[in-house]
C-alpha cells in the first residue's frame, strides 16, 4: 500500500514537471537572445521527469541508462548548434568575405565590365541588386 | 478506481501534451530545433509506452522502450556530428 503511494506520487511528481517543460518549451519568445539554450535546459527537465517517471514504474535499469545518455544529447544539439547557426556567439561564423583592395578603383580591366554588361552574366544573376547606368555629359554643362 | 492507475492516466495526458509541444516547437527555425523535438517525442513516446504497457499486460513493451530510446540517442548524435560540421 505504501508502496503504491510512493509509485503515484512519483509519477504525478513527473507529469507535473512534464507538463511545466512543455508550457516554458513553448512559452519562451522567438526573438530572445540565446533560445536554443533555453530550451536545451528544459528539455533537461523533461529529461529528469521522464527519469522520475521509470522510477515510479519499477524500469529502474532504464531511468540509469537515460540518465546516462540524456546529457550526451544536449550536449551534442548544442554543440551542434553553436558549430553550424549561432550567429551571435560564434565569431567563425561571422567572418565575411571582403573583396581585394583595388590601389585604383577607376581603373578596371575590360574583361570584367564588358563580363558585367552582358545580360546573361552570372553575377548579375546572383545579385539583383547590381545595376550598370550610363551617364552622358555634355562638355558645356 | 486506484490512485496509482489515475496518476498514470494524468502522467500519459502530461506526455501526449508535452508531444504535441516538441511537434511544434520542431517547425522552429533551424535545424538544431528540428533535432531537439523530434528527440523529445521520441523519449515521450518511449515513456509513455512503458506506462501501457504496465496497464495493459502487453508484451515485449520494455524492449521497444529500450530500444526507441537508445536508438534515439544514437540517431540525435549522428545526426548532430553532421549538422555541425568537421571542424
Amino acid at each position: 500500500m505504501i508502496v503504491e503511494y510512493i509509485q503515484s506520487a512519483l509519477l504525478l511528481i513527473a507529469a507535473f514537471l512534464v507538463i511545466v517543460s512543455a508550457v516554458g518549451f513553448l512559452s519562451l519568445p522567438k526573438d530572445m537572445k540565446n533560445v536554443v539554450y533555453a530550451r536545451i535546459h528544459i528539455i533537461g527537465i523533461f529529461d529528469i521527469a521522464c527519469i522520475i517517471a521509470m522510477i515510479g514504474l519499477g524500469q529502474y535499469l532504464l531511468a540509469v541508462i537515460y540518465l546516462i545518455l540524456a546529457p550526451f544529447t544536449a550536449h551534442a544539439i548544442a554543440n551542434a548548434f553553436y558549430k553550424s547557426e549561432d550567429v551571435v556567439n560564434n565569431v567563425e561564423l561571422n567572418v565575411v568575405e571582403e573583396d581585394e583592395d583595388n590601389p585604383n578603383p577607376f581603373i578596371v580591366n575590360r574583361s570584367k565590365v564588358q563580363e558585367l554588361e552582358n545580360e546573361d552574366s552570372e553575377k548579375l544573376k546572383t545579385d539583383e541588386r547590381f545595376t550598370i547606368s550610363t551617364l552622358d555629359i555634355n562638355e558645356e554643362e | 478506481m486506484d490512485i496509482l492507475i489515475i496518476s498514470k492516466y494524468i502522467l500519459i495526458i502530461a506526455f501526449i501534451i508535452m508531444m504535441f509541444a516538441a511537434l511544434r516547437a520542431s517547425a522552429y527555425k533551424g535545424t538544431s530545433m528540428g533535432l531537439l523535438g523530434s528527440s523529445v517525442v521520441v523519449v515521450a513516446f518511449a515513456v509513455a509506452l512503458l506506462v501501457f504497457g504496465q496497464m495493459y499486460n502487453l508484451t515485449f513493451y520494455r524492449d521497444i522502450s529500450l530500444a526507441l530510446i537508445f536508438f534515439g540517442f544514437v540517431g540525435t548524435v549522428a545526426f548532430s556530428i553532421v549538422a555541425g560540421g568537421d571542424k
